[in-house]
């Protein structure tokens, strides 16, 4: 009974076998960057073929066409300001409720999870009126807003699960020496939330860059210069589909993310699913 | 205010405190959680009671007063047959949903947690689709379902079988089939990989035993690994009712509602409504109402599978 643990069983079949089930599964994305490099007629003649030869004229198209650069260096502004929000806001609350005898803290927690459960659906037309009598509609500070408001409960839920893993003593340690609350959690609970906060940058980040339809109901149908919002507003104007610079436009906006992922492929998958674990 | 942790490390004796520097317990309690607290009330509660309160008004989203009506908006939904169509299809697309993502990908975790050798790169390709946007796979598939020069059709004609090619998106038969193949590319990986965080938690002690007592696959299936994974057949069921009840993005991509009414869901419904049509106080009483039934089912499932779930 040595090394016969039924888990170290080779089984090169099922390997083979789920490697090209995997290579299956990514297939349409091959296609994508193949189709991308050819011309409309090449795709529609012979869409499995690989390209003649190397044309980037779809994705010289779609730059200067659509102006996908100015509007993916605005996706990463957004997401930047939308994370740092809710890092900094998020991390404070959750510490306030979890750690400190606050009047109402157990409200608070129960007020923030109520808002995992409420649909886009449900706010959006309420949220549009609201930023129109504030003046600010189809901005990009109202969509930052929206952005940060829509984001927190999972931040403050994911925060506050992590917190209780951390030991008090450190912080006791701090009060007696007399360091305020706001700095005990800056100098010292904060940076022992990293592995979560890493989790929170993958998974808004992810969101916020991918996301075209919260964007696009609440800028409106010209506003907002926002990646995948841009390439949605392209495909929608047109009635025949050129799909030689829509594939072109699909490979750009998912290769930062895709690079990414092929780096760090463990903390995506851990930043991805910490969100469900409700 | 506050001191180094280097410096408190220094001193002999304690330092005295100093009250006078330090906040107020209730002013440190206000700026740790008042941010938060401002915006998520302003800009996600608020809506929230005021979508309620539309939803029992009439509002075309553009007159600064919306008329009470009570409870007619309700009423109205009751007798309207396109809402039901839209609930009928719906509820179909979360059954195939619920049930692919629950055993589907519970069989491919298992599978997938025997693997040893190019572990990562498998799971990685399974779970790949799951990073891209929705409207990233919802083009892709657009593309590969079209009747004319998508890669399907292409394909099959190209192997002489051309008999088989359909016009999937176009085919009121087939279009709930396109839609549900296109929810179960994106999420696979996802949902798999929750199961395989479970399965990783099994001892390997149990493996061990089961061996022992001779157990084959799908004993040790059937005996340790189905119980162990009970948690997670709940939270996956749950997270996969929501996806369902809730899809949305894919529609307004790819077919629109079309052919006809065939793939309108509720949450494209309520877009209609709200958004394309100027009948916000209706669209709200549609999506108080849709969420209000998800809510008890999400209840109900939660308490039907709780019980049964094993621990340590």
């Amino acid at each position: 009974m040595t090394s016969a643990h039924p888990r170290r069983k080779r089984l090169p079949i099922l390997e083979g076998v789920l490697l090209l089930a995997g290579l299956a599964v990514i297939s349409p994305c091959f296609l994508a960057v193949v189709n991308s490099l050819k011309t409309l007629p090449e795709i529609i003649r012979s869409p499995l073929a690989l390209p003649t030869s190397l044309n980037l004229d779809n994705y010289a198209y779609i730059f200067t066409g659509v102006d996908l650069a100015g509007s993916m260096l605005n996706s990463l502004l957004m997401c930047a300001a939308v994370i740092l929000a809710q890092i900094v806001f998020g991390s404070m609350a959750a510490y306030s409720m979890m750690r400190r005898r606050m009047w109402g803290g157990r409200f608070l927690r129960v007020f923030f999870l109520a808002g995992l459960a409420v649909p886009f659906q449900i706010i959006m037309i309420p949220l549009f009126k609201e930023f129109w009598l504030l003046g600010i509609h189809t901005t990009y500070f109202a969509l930052w807003l929206h952005y940060v408001s829509w984001g927190l409960p999972l931040c403050i839920f994911i925060y506050s699960g992590f917190m209780a893993t951390i030991p008090r003593e450190l912080e006791e340690a701090a009060a007696i020496d007399g360091c305020g609350p706001v700095a005990t959690f800056w100098r010292i609970v904060f940076p022992l939330l990293a592995p979560c906060t890493v989790s929170i940058i993958i998974f808004w980040g992810l969101w916020i860059w991918n996301d075209f339809m919260q964007a696009f109901i609440l800028m409106g149908a010209n506003k907002g210069h926002l990646a995948f919002v841009q390439l949605y507003r392209f495909l929608s104007d047109q009635y025949v589909k050129n799909w030689n610079a829509i594939f072109a436009g699909v490979v750009v906006l998912s290769a930062p993310v895709t690079l990414l992922y092929v780096i760090m492929q463990r903390r995506f998958v851990k930043g991805l699913t910490a969100g469900s674990f409700r | 205010m506050a001191l180094d942790l280097v410096r408190t490390a220094a001193p002999p004796r304690p330092l005295p405190r100093r009250p006078g520097r330090t906040l107020p317990a209730w002013s440190a309690s206000a700026i740790l959680c008042g941010p938060a607290v401002i915006l998520y009330a302003g800009f996600m509660v608020l809506p929230a009671i005021l979508g309620a309160y539309y939803s029992l008004t009439q509002w075309n989203g553009w007159t600064s007063t919306a008329r009470f009506i009570g409870l007619e908006n309700f009423r109205e939904l009751a007798g309207d047959d396109r809402f039901w169509t839209a609930v009928r299809f719906t509820l179909f697309e979360t059954v195939l949903v619920v049930a692919f993502f629950t055993f589907a990908s519970l069989l491919l975790a298992v599978l997938l947690d025997k693997v040893r050798r190019l572990k990562g790169l498998i799971r990685g390709l399974f779970f790949y689709p799951f990073v891209l946007s929705i409207l990233v796979s919802a083009l892709l598939f657009q593309y590969l379902a079209n009747y004319r020069e998508g890669a399907v059709n292409v394909l099959l004609r190209w192997i002489g079988l051309g008999a088989w090619a359909q016009d999937w998106m176009g085919d009121p038969d087939l279009v709930p089939y396109f839609i549900f193949g296109l929810v179960a590319w994106s999420g696979l990986g996802f949902f798999t990989t929750l199961y395989l965080a479970n399965l990783q938690t099994v001892p390997a002690e149990l493996y061990e035993a089961a061996e022992i007592d001779g157990a084959g696959p799908l004993r040790v299936f059937t005996r340790i690994q189905f119980p162990m994974l009970l948690a997670t057949i709940t939270t996956n069921s749950v997270l996969a009712l929501i996806t369902g009840i809730n899809l949305f993005g894919q529609i307004v991509v790819t077919t629109q509602g079309a052919p006809g009414y065939r793939t309108v869901t509720i949450g494209y419904y309520i877009y209609q409504l709200g958004i394309l049509n100027n009948r916000q106080g209706y669209a709200s009483a549609v999506s108080v109402a849709t969420f209000l039934a998800l809510v008890a089912v999400a209840c109900v499932q939660v308490a039907l599978l709780r019980p049964r779930t094993v621990s340590l």
